[in-house]
């Protein structure tokens, strides 16, 4: 534990760390406000199917509404930002030259390696809550609650969910992005532990999360069917936590993948980091 | 020339007909016009319960107010979505002076229903058609089919109870048969593009506690 509040105080010590904090503090603060200036224009673009045939009234643009919709928008771009401390947590040491000193410590190569990859979980669920928060509290002081209206753009159908049931869903949907994106900060910490240099394990991380989306997404018959062996594919499970009724063995479903992959990519990243040659 | 004679009786025969049939369609909207003169507003609490499979919401709930000719608003506690056309009861919704009418199904004595087209003049509502089912005894609209050129179609099938002296809906149940995606929406990668389905539900509005002709201010309806 104490390796971890090390590890941790570290981390949260580099300027690097923060740099994700303020990008998502910039789009989201400037987002909503201009939201909040042009809401009848998004109110338009979002509703303009349903306009046709139907009168809309209530607080539809409220604060829950702009936060999935600014999670819905940002999902693909969050990752980038977890690999810029996941990916540096084991080759950062490499670069600055402090391994030997490092491992010649008391604690196993294991508790070391275990603790960067605990701060990398910390800072991934900091980030994300952090997201997610500011997206919610910002988004209710200027915009209100209400229902929350979940609506894919351009398709003839909504999903609501009364004001009561919103917090709830909510949160299940934070805990959700949380857990998807720890499997980004696992592959982006096992790329770490096979670099000696921070810019390798990010751009890796990234080409890999980039190439697993175009594949998932791609309509053709080949990459539907290798899509359910993308970890990509199931990262989406956050937008599930506002299904009616919430698809419960979809989400564990997903949860187990994800986990799995979390383990898996653990696991090789200590068995080489044990193995680590650190005298040439 | 009695070749000719003949053609030019059999047209003006039948020229006359449907002229007459027109004029026939007109005095059943003139009906329903009279019937409902001493409407003059009205509020009403409304249910609308939707059963379309891309639709997942609760029933919602909200005050309706309809003030003659064409004032209407809701007022709700949370988001509510209300049918534009068929979903509320307005009898001076196809005046005629507003329309073109058109008796579709000519109605024989013996029967109780008859069929008219209405092609709206208005610029708002050009590309629309309705076509109503009128009860010739009780001078009701109990159908409105209605289709739009963009390919929407809408059915509303309306049950009326007593309220005062007024015949009201208690029950509208509308049939929606609309595209899934929106026509101005491209998506895919062209020659993959799934081709667009259409969407299929009832929506059955209830309303209910009606407070007829008690005098709603303007106000009410430029409120936000």
């Amino acid at each position: 534990m104490r390796l971890f509040w090390f590890e941790t105080y570290k981390a949260f010590s580099r300027w690097r760390t923060y740099i994700s904090f303020s990008a998502i503090a910039i789009v989201v603060i400037v987002s909503e406000i201009v939201m909040k200036v042009s809401a009848s224009e998004i109110l338009f673009r979002m509703m303009k199917m349903f306009q046709k045939d139907f009168l809309i009234s209530g607080n539809v643009l409220n604060g829950w509404f702009i936060t999935g919709f600014i999670m819905n928008s940002l999902h693909i771009h969050i990752p980038f930002l977890i690999t810029l401390v996941a990916g540096d947590m084991v080759s950062g040491v490499a670069t600055s030259g402090t391994v030997r000193l490092l491992l010649i410590r008391p604690p196993s190569r294991s508790r070391i390696i275990t603790a960067k990859y605990l701060t990398a979980l910390f800072y991934t669920a900091a980030l994300v809550l952090f997201f997610s928060l500011l997206c919610a509290l910002l988004g209710i002081a200027l915009f209100g609650t209400g229902d929350l209206i979940v609506h894919h753009y351009g398709k003839y159908g909504i999903v609501l969910i009364p004001e009561g049931q919103v917090p709830l869903r909510m949160l299940l949907a934070f805990a959700a992005a949380i857990w998807s994106m720890t499997v980004v900060a696992s592959l982006a910490f096992l790329f770490s532990a096979l670099a000696e240099n921070s810019i390798g394990p990010i751009i890796g991380s990234m080409a890999v999360v980039i190439i697993f989306l175009v594949f998932g997404n791609l309509p053709l018959d080949f990459f539907r069917d290798l899509s359910p062996y993308l970890f990509t594919s199931y990262m989406n499970l956050w937008q599930r936590a506002f299904d009616v009724p919430i698809p419960w063995a979809s989400i564990a479903k997903s949860a187990i993948i994800l986990g799995l992959h979390n383990i898996g990519l653990f696991w090789v990243a200590m068995i080489i980091y044990r193995r680590k040659d650190i005298k040439s | 020339m009695k070749k000719t004679f003949v053609l030019l009786f059999t047209l003006f025969s039948l020229c006359s007909q449907w002229v007459r049939a027109d004029e026939e369609a007109v005095r059943y909207l003139d009906a329903i016009e009279k019937k409902y003169s001493e409407l003059k507003d009205y509020t009403a609490d409304v249910n609308v319960h939707f059963d379309i499979e891309t639709f997942k919401t609760p029933d919602m709930k909200a005050k309706l107010y309809f003030k003659a000719p064409d004032k209407m608003k809701v007022e709700s506690k949370g988001v509510f979505f209300f049918p534009r056309e068929g979903g509320f009861f307005n009898p001076a919704l196809f005046r005629r002076d507003d329309v073109e009418i058109k008796m579709l199904e000519l109605a024989a004595e013996r029967k109780e229903e008859v069929k008219l087209k209405i092609v709206p003049k208005k610029k708002e509502k050009v590309g629309r058609e309705f076509v109503l089912l009128i009860d010739r005894n009780d001078t009701l609209i109990k159908q409105i089919y209605m289709s739009q050129f963009d390919g929407r179609e809408t059915k509303a099938k309306i049950e009326y109870g007593k309220y005062g002296s007024f015949d009201l809906p208690r029950v509208i149940l509308l049939t929606l048969d609309v595209p899934s995606m929106d026509p101005g929406e491209k998506r895919g990668l062209g020659p993959f593009e799934q081709k667009s389905e259409r969407i299929t539900g009832t929506i059955e509005i209830t309303y209910a506690n009606y407070k007829v002709n008690t005098g709603l201010k303007d106000e009410i309806f430029t409120q936000k």
